[in-house]
């Protein structure tokens, strides 16, 4: 059963817009949230960060490898980024990481603690993501860099 | 073992003992857990003001890095000296090459063994003479740089030998002039701008190369170096990699005009003007220098304010940093290290740098303790 509460949804709605805003992008643009169902299709690059705690799941970002390669340059200073190589995908992670972070400590605000598997990063074409439970919610969000989709599958922890 | 409050928890810390709830006296977390973030939370968010923890122990890293820690100080302050020696024995006694490149080959293995601590070492002290550390360090750096780029250990003594000695023609500049405090006339910054030429004549015992490397120093890849304004490709390869670290090192060194820039400020003003370095020696200077460089003061998401120690490859954002602050601004005892590479530490991530102001304050309160500084 997906996490579907707005409490619990709007934190990494929030952590997005901050950190994307960090990386100079003032107007990031929401789309509508929906459910999709299990296997979505998920872009070029995709960042999954693990959660744990008090809330179990994933939260898998999708971009374009262009997009990706963007985001990591503005996290890398500036860098030139010509081949997405490991340099460019450890910025990647870190965006993931730091969003996620953000998310999961407002989260404790709330009462739900939570920690963060390391991000692991697939890049591909035609990949599709499947959960456990069936489903995700999608947030998706239009930014300078481009389109990036968060998916999200969490559920709370049996207590 | 000693009490501390759950307000001034920092992740890392270990239970001494079992931490209970409140109501029931179960185990909520128990004695030997390393905490993390969220464990801290859940503890405070029980209402309980105090826990036992542990002290923390020195682990083999830790003690091995303060053993060799004197070691690499002594030999980096020797390595000065012998280039002061050098240096302004230059006008008697011609620079030899052979010299410099013997002590370039024991700086290399120095490097090869901790090549954080040398360069945690770039930081620590503000000699007199800028000259003489601030070429040990270029020499340091290009090298970082050059074995980043996949260059032989001969590759590494060669660009290390042109970094030790890229400013030696420095020694025929006045010294009124470049220790000014303020603005240079016209025939002074003619005089500094002709440095690398000066330099050469003075080394002409040594290989073309290294001459070449000399005097382009201060070519920039948009042209817009000196002294003959060499544009992209024209410039040697090896010099633009020098000319990096001779900025780099610049950037982060007090001088007569202004004071030294924190590692971030530094990285800033050279990715700023990035056009003028080579983008592939730029990369394999991030991937040396991390993000968050060695020396850096940052403060993380958790509220900590921390040192960064040590980098981890291919992790420019997740180096090894001792934590200085706990989130509610109290100096800690003893700092507190903290992989930010490891696992569990996940949730943790560095927020901000600190401002030239902040991390001039903090230097200033931990250089008021002796020894403190010269650690890791």
């Amino acid at each position: 059963m997906i996490l579907m509460r707005a409490e619990l949804i709007n934190p990494f709605l929030g952590a997005s817009f901050k950190v994307l805003k960090s990386l100079g992008n003032e107007h990031v643009k929401k789309g509508e949230l929906g459910l999709a169902s299990s296997p979505v299709k998920g872009d070029e690059v995709n960042a999954t960060v693990g959660v744990t705690g008090d809330l179990l799941g994933q939260v898998i970002f999708c971009m374009s490898q262009q997009t990706a390669s963007q985001v990591a340059s503005t996290m890398l200073l500036g860098l030139p980024i010509t081949t997405f190589d490991e340099l460019a995908k450890s910025a990647i992670c870190e965006f993931s990481n730091i969003v996620t972070g953000n998310a999961v400590t407002e989260l404790g605000d709330k009462g739900f603690f939570c920690n963060l598997t390391p991000p692991t990063l697939f890049v591909g074409k035609d990949v599709l993501l499947s959960t456990k439970d069936l489903g995700f919610l999608v947030i998706p969000l239009e930014t300078g860099f481009g389109d990036i989709k968060v998916y999200i599958a969490l559920r709370e922890a049996d207590k | 073992m000693r009490t501390i409050k759950t307000t001034n928890l920092v992740p890392g810390m270990v239970l001494g003992q079992d931490v209970l709830f409140p109501r029931t006296g179960a185990t909520l977390v128990s004695a030997g857990t390393k905490l993390t973030f969220d464990l801290i939370r859940r503890i405070e968010s029980f209402g309980i003001r105090e826990v036992i923890i542990m002290q923390s122990g020195k682990t083999q890293q830790e003690a091995k890095e303060e053993e060799l820690l004197p070691v690499f100080t002594e030999y980096h302050d020797r390595v000065i000296t012998t280039a002061n020696e050098i240096f302004t024995n230059s006008e008697q006694q011609p620079v030899q090459a052979r010299v410099v490149k013997n002590l370039v080959s024991e700086l290399l293995e120095q490097v090869e063994l901790d090549s954080d601590l040398m360069l945690n070492l770039t930081h620590l002290k503000s000699y007199d003479d800028y000259l003489f550390s601030h070429c040990v360090n270029v020499s340091i750096l290009s090298i970082l740089i050059g074995e980043a780029l996949g260059y032989p250990k001969e590759e590494l003594n060669l660009i290390g030998t042109a970094a030790l000695v890229h400013d030696l023609g420095m020694m025929k500049v006045p010294n009124k002039i470049w220790k000014k405090n303020g603005v240079l006339d016209a025939e002074e910054v003619n005089l500094i701008k002709n440095h690398p030429l000066y330099g050469v004549e003075m080394l002409k015992d040594f290989p073309e190369e290294i001459l070449s490397i000399v005097k382009e120093h201060h070519e920039k890849y948009d042209g817009s170096g000196y002294p003959q304004g060499l544009k992209g490709e024209e410039i040697a390869f090896k010099a633009r990699i020098v000319g990096l670290a001779d900025v780099y090192d610049a950037c982060i060194s007090n001088r007569p005009y202004r004071p030294r820039l924190t590692p971030q400020q530094a990285l800033q003003i050279i990715f700023q003007d990035k056009e003028k370095y080579d983008p592939h020696i730029l990369k394999a200077f991030i991937s040396v220098m991390a993000i968050y460089p060695i020396g850096s003061l940052v403060k993380l998401n958790t509220g900590e304010i921390a040192k960064v120690i040590r980098v981890n490859k291919n992790q420019p954002f997740r180096p090894v940093i001792k934590v200085l602050f706990d989130r509610n601004g109290n100096k800690l005892d003893e700092p507190l290290r903290i992989n930010l590479d490891d696992d569990r530490n996940n949730v943790i991530h560095i927020k901000d740098n600190l401002s030239a102001e902040e991390s001039n304050a903090i230097m200033q309160q931990l250089n008021e303790e002796p020894g403190v500084a010269e650690q890791l």
